[in-house]
This record gives C-alpha cells, structure tokens and sequence, in this order.
C-alpha cells in the first residue's frame, strides 16, 4: 500500500510539473494534493474522470442519423463532373414505339359511352361494349341524367373544399346515409375518388407496430395504403383460406415469442379481386377471423353493385350480414356509374375517418351531381333487382362460351362480372401457374410470408412484353369485328408484383343475350385467330 | 396445437419489406445487446419529414442553464428538510440529479408531442437517440455528458471523501454516463432468461411486457362479438 501511495506521489509530482507551465495549475494542484487525504485509489479514479471529461470535450462532432447510410458524400471534383455531364430532360419525354402503338390504338368514342358506343375511327359501326365498367347500366340512363343536371344547376360543379372544411352538401349527407341503408350498417363516409379510397382507409387505422395479413393478389391501391401505413405486413397465398390460418398462427406465435404487446390486428382482401376476377368464400372468412380475433378490410370495389340479388355485393350474395364486415370499401365509380368510392360500418369507425381519413381530409369533396347519381344509381339498383339477375345471365352466357376455348385460360369465379383472360401456354397441362385457385393446394412447402411473392414465383415464365403484344394484337381483331375489348392495364414497374397480362371483359346487364353471345364469339374467333398463329 | 414438422416458417422480427434477425438466435449469455431502429428508408423519411421538437429543446436558449438552476433549487429544497447534514445534502442532489436525467434521457422512450406527424418513427429511441438526429460529440450531447461529472465532483469534495459516499456515487454516475457513450447508441443491454426457448427478458425500454395482457383473452369466445 505504501509502495502504491509512493508512485502515485511520483506521479502527482510529475503532473504538477507538466502543469505548471498552465497558468493557474498551481491552485489545482494545490487542491489535488489536499483532497488526496492518503486515498489513492480514490483520487487516480477522480483524476481519470476528469480525463475522461476533457477527451470528450476535445472530441469532434460525427455525422447524424439521417445523413448516414442513405448520403453519397461525393468530393469536389465528382460534383464538378456531374454537373458538367447534366443534360436536361424534356418536360415531356417523346414516347418509345411501345408507348406511342398503345396510346393510338385507343379507341376515342364520339359522344356518350353506352353499351353500344360509336367510335371515331370507324363511325359506321356500332359495336358492343365489353371493356367500360357498366355492369348495371346506370351509365347514360335518362333518370340519373336529368337528376345531375338539376343538381349542376342548382349547386354548380365543384364543391370547393375538403369534407371538413365547408365541402360537405347535403347531398353527400344524403348519399351517406343512402350507402349505410342500403347496406344495412351504422354509418357510412364517402371519398371522392374510387382509389384514393381503399388506400385512405388503411392508413386511417392500421399505424406502425400494427399488423395487416393481406392476400398477394391485392390491388395497387390496397399495396399503397399498406406501405403508407407503415405496418408490419404477412402475406397469404391468393385467395387460400388454409394459407391465411397458417399465417394467423406463425404471426401469433411470433407475437407469444417476442412477449410483444397486443397490437390491432387486420386482415385485408377484396370481395372480387381486380387483379384476376376471383372471389373470396366471405362466409369462412368471417369465421377465421371472428375465431382469431382479427378485424376485416374489405374492398368490394368490384363487387359492390354488382353481385347479390339487388347488388349489395358480397354480404348479400353470401347471406352475411354486412356489420360483421369491420370495414367495408366500395367503390361508386364502379359500381353505381358516379364517382368515388366509400367506406361503410359502425359509427366508431366513421367517426374516426372524418378526422384521420387522409384523403377525407386533404382532397375536394365530389361534386353534388356526383353524389345525386349515386345515390339516384342506389335507388334503381334497389328497386329493379331484374337487372342483377340479366347481369348474371350475361356473364354465365359469357362463361359458358369462354370456358370452351383451349387457348386460354380463365382465373376469374364463374360468377364474377370481370373476367380475365391469360393466354394458356400449350405445355403447362392442367396445372397453371396463372389461375389461384390451384395454386395453393398443390405447393409443398408454404410460401415465405413475409415477401409478396409465392413460392411458385420462381416458377412463372410469362414473359410480359410478348403477351402484352399478342393481347393487344387480339383486341385489335376483336375491335375491326366490332367488339370493343381492352387489355388489364397495369402500372407496370410500379406494384409489387407484377401482374400476368390479361384481357379484361366487363360485362354489362344492357346487352341483350343474344348480343353476348354474337361478342363474345367474335372474342373468341380473334383469339382463337391471333394466339393460333 | 400441433403443427405439421414440415412448416417452417423463418423466426424474423415484424417489419415491412423483411428486415434481418432484430434479435439473435439462442446463446448461453446472460445478457446480449440490441439493436433499436435501424433506421429503413421509410424510418428516415418518417423522422425528417418535420423537425422533431421533443429532441430539438435541448439546443434552444435557457436549456443548458436550466439544468443548474433546477440542481440548485433542489439542493435548497433538500436542505430544508430537517436533520440534514452536507454530506447526505450532497449525496441525494448528486443521486435524484443522475436518477432524474437517467429517467428523463435515457429510459422513456418515443415522443409526448407532435406523435402523429413522425408515425411512430421515434417510438424505440430514447430522447438522448435522438438529440441532433443521432450525431454524437455535438454541443449539446457535451454539455449533458460534463454536468453529472462536475455534479459528482462537488459532491465528492462537499462530502468529505467519505468512502461510502464516493462508492455510491461514483457507481451511480458511471451507471448514467454508460448509456451516453456513442457506442451504445441505439443499443439496448437486455438480459436472457435461460429458459429453452431462448425468450429474452428485456429490462431496458421498448418492451413493456405482455404479462399485463389478461389470460381472460383467450377465453372470448365468438358469442361476444354478436
């Protein structure tokens, strides 16, 4: 101990030598030597303290978060090159032969769009309207027509403001109120663009550290409001009800592993799929997630007036009634013909839209002869059920002449009113990478449910570019004979996954039977004719 | 419920796009270190979208001052209570000093204001995480590391170089100045249960536990959501 005492003496001596040179070192060590008091340990502890204190303060400040991984830091000389590389980009870039072929081959309809439409390129010839989304044929109806312009007189066009902000009519009260009774829920809120809608509501309710178990095949919009939502999302296979439990119950033990809090859970999925023209079993559904205690998105865009006995969607074809839906998004552009979309369900989940909607909040409300023929489209849809019913028998009519063809395949439900074509390759047999509905039984092993892409993915060998070509090449045909068809668009480099090119058939209840049939033969005669060759 | 042997699902940490392992797999050590907001490319917009007021006081003017001042009224308050002498005075400034920056700095994490605007980004970072959006040595990061040490050395020389004393505060101090190190930015020290499933028993922030979740849960059935 004293051999201890006597080199941190040497050491104190030394220091104090060093020091001296600093003016005012001699009160500190003068302080230094009198607070030893024969602790050594104490004081060399002190003194490294002190040591420790000025590195700090010598030390210079580092990058901050943000600036660090995602920050090229370029010197001088490569901004200079950089620069002097620039060449500006036209505001308009001119379009590549791709582009510049679709954009004339779309057909331009001189005066109101119906079920039989006249188009500018061959006057002459009054055609039927399979690609327009008409299914009940509200659209150009004389009733709905006159209202609007009644309502246009009366309240001009726009509504000048956001809902919460002096947009609000009493026409969008009404039509509210007309969707919540007709549907049989609480409350119902409206949005004034149909996309906007679905990827409004998911944001409203699903925040980060939540948790959303959605279906591969969902829409972009759905895909848009998931990552704007910012939540922990699992994947099921498309349309797979077992899929879905599977994935319920690793999230669960994922969950019970992590000893994590409970989060509100959602499981999000369309009645029709727009991507294919499958539809969900709503009533298993229900079930799934009553058992695991999930809350239901679902997005009826297609399927709201269009499936049920008087167009109720998917609730009414399925018996179900519509409050066990949390909640539930419609689209009134294409449903009902107007425009926008909405969303329906209890007055909690109302209420919480009209102020964490973002597109509620943020965007115009729809304008007042908008509302009125959605709300004039309700009432027809509900007082002439016939419609349904001749919409049904056009699509089985339409099913039932498509079903026989070879050369493509259809992964649409029989009774859904879109209907997808994919071209079938010869070699693929029964088994179609494209159709859901065997896509999920036949995989061995479970598809990773944190990637959007199933396990089949590495299977599919469509190429995009030559199916796009043939598609429209078949359109084309189609459109000389007389039938107006239209390829699926797609924003392509823009989802997630990218979709198999298709043909996409809307069928409407305003062509007669005998119609169908005439189009839809000559659909298949250009298909038979183009993808033959 | 029994699983089939043939489902293998990846033991991951819930996150969009299919971040990497968030924790490790099993070990033997009692305590393991992890790492908190990793900071993906939608995190980064989420926090630079607004200025985030919750971390940007400390560099306002009055915020370096205010901790002397709030030392000295307390240390008032401190002696007023009957039978104290200078040494416990000074003992029990130094501690609710280090337990109250600790607390304050280091222990609650996530934003009391302006919550909506960043989403939630901020939720797994201490307030010390994310002074200066997470630069380290700046002014302000300075200012907070040198005041426990001035504290703890006025309190050292204020209570006599007692050995208890000094042993007690010294602990405390080396205690807080550990988590402002810029090593352990954005690190968490959690301790590991040694219990088969490798569960992790987190004692720092970011997880309150689930025991709070009432075992009646499970017992809601589908009869009480008609």
């Amino acid at each position: 101990m004293t051999m201890m005492s006597q080199s941190v003496d040497a050491f104190v001596e030394g220091l104090s030598s060093f020091l001296n040179s600093i003016p005012g070192s001699a009160v500190l060590v003068r302080y230094v030597k009198s607070s030893h008091q024969n602790d050594p340990g104490r004081t060399v502890l002190e003194l490294l303290l002190v040591a420790f204190a000025i590195f700090t303060l010598l030390q210079s400040r580092t990058r901050a978060d943000r600036s660090g991984k995602h920050f090229i830091q370029f010197e001088e000389k490569e901004i200079d090159e950089l620069v002097d590389e620039w060449k500006p980009e036209p505001l308009a870039e001119p379009l590549n032969d791709v582009e510049a072929s679709d954009l004339a081959a779309v057909p331009i309809i001189i005066g109101q769009t119906g079920p039989k439409p006249t188009l500018a390129r061959q006057p002459s010839k009054i055609i039927a309207n399979l690609a327009s989304y008409n299914f009940t044929g509200l659209a150009g109806k004389e009733v709905i027509k006159e209202r609007a312009i009644e309502t246009l007189r009366k309240y001009g066009l726009g509504s000048c403001g956001p809902p919460g902000f002096y947009g609000t009519l009493d026409v969008h009260m009404q039509l509210e109120r007309d969707i919540a009774d007709f549907l049989g829920t609480e409350a119902a809120i409206i949005y004034s663009q149909g996309f906007s809608t679905i990827s409004s509501v998911i944001p409203a309710f699903c925040k980060r550290g939540d948790i959303i178990v959605a279906d591969r095949g969902v829409n972009f919009a759905i895909q848009k409001g998931i990552q704007i939502s910012r939540s922990s999302v699992r994947w099921f296979d498309h349309n797979d009800l077992k899929s879905l439990e599977d994935v319920l119950d690793s999230v669960e033990k994922e969950r019970k592993k992590r000893r994590a809090p409970l989060t509100r859970r959602f499981i999000i999925t369309e009645g029709i799929f727009e991507k294919d023209g499958a539809m969900i079993d709503l009533p298993k559904l229900i079930d799934i997630k009553y058992r695991k205690k999930y809350r239901l998105i679902l997005d009826e865009s297609i399927s709201f007036g269009t499936v049920g006995r008087t167009g109720r969607g998917l609730t009414e074809l399925y018996n179900v009634p519509a409050a066990k839906v949390d909640m539930l998004i419609g689209s009134m552009a294409n449903g009902l013909c107007a425009g926008g979309g909405f969303c329906a369900g209890s007055q909690n989940v109302i209420a919480h839209q009209q102020i964490n909607g973002p597109s509620f909040v943020f965007s115009a409300s729809m304008p007042a002869l908008l509302a009125v023929s959605a709300s004039e489209g309700i009432d027809i849809l509900r007082s002439t059920p016939s419609i349904l019913t001749k919409l049904q028998q056009n699509v089985r009519t339409a099913r039932s002449l498509l079903d026989e063809l070879d050369c493509i395949s259809i992964p649409s439900h029989s009774a859904s009113p879109i209907i997808h074509l994919h071209i079938r390759k010869p070699a693929a047999g029964l088994l179609h990478p494209g159709s859901p509905s065997l896509g999920g039984g036949h995989s061995l092993k479970p598809s990773n449910p944190t990637s959007i892409l199933p396990r089949e993915a590495s299977k599919w060998d469509w190429d995009i570019e030559t199916e796009e070509r043939a598609l429209q090449q078949v359109v084309e045909e189609a459109l000389k004979r007389g039938v107006m068809i239209t390829r699926a668009k797609r924003l392509r480099g823009q989802e997630m996954v990218e979709a198999r090119p298709s043909i996409k058939l809307a069928l409407t209840s305003e062509l007669s039977t005998d119609e169908v049939k005439k189009a839809i033969k000559v659909v298949a005669q250009a298909l038979k004719d183009v993808l033959r060759k | 419920m029994n699983r089939p042997t043939s489902i293998k699902l990846p033991a991951l940490g819930i996150d969009v796009g299919a971040k990497p392992l968030r924790t490790r797999g099993r070990s033997g050590s009692i305590v393991k270190v992890e790492q908190v907001g990793e900071g993906s490319i939608e995190e980064v917009l989420d926090r630079s979208a607004y200025s985030n007021i919750n971390a940007d006081w400390v560099n306002a003017k009055g915020a370096w001052l205010i901790h002397v001042v709030l030392i000295c009224i307390g240390k008032l308050i401190i002696d007023t209570v009957p039978g104290m002498t200078q040494q416990i005075s000074w003992t029990l400034v130094n501690l609710f000093y280090l337990a109250l920056s600790y607390l304050m700095f280091h222990w609650v994490t996530g934003i009391p204001f302006h919550n909506d605007l960043h989403g939630g980004a901020y939720d797994d970072l201490t307030l010390w995480e994310q002074i200066d959006d997470g630069a380290q040595y700046t002014p302000a990061k300075k200012w907070l590391f040198i005041l426990p040490i001035t504290l703890f050395l006025a309190s050292t020389h204020y209570t006599n170089y007692n050995p208890w004393l000094f042993s007690v505060n010294i602990s405390a101090l080396v205690l807080v100045l550990i988590p402002k190190l810029p090593q352990l930015h954005r690190r968490r020290v959690r301790l590991v249960h040694d219990d088969p499933s490798g569960i992790a028993t987190p004692t720092t922030p970011g997880f309150p536990s689930g025991a709070s979740t009432p075992s009646s849960l499970r017992d809601i059935t589908e009869a009480h959501f008609r």
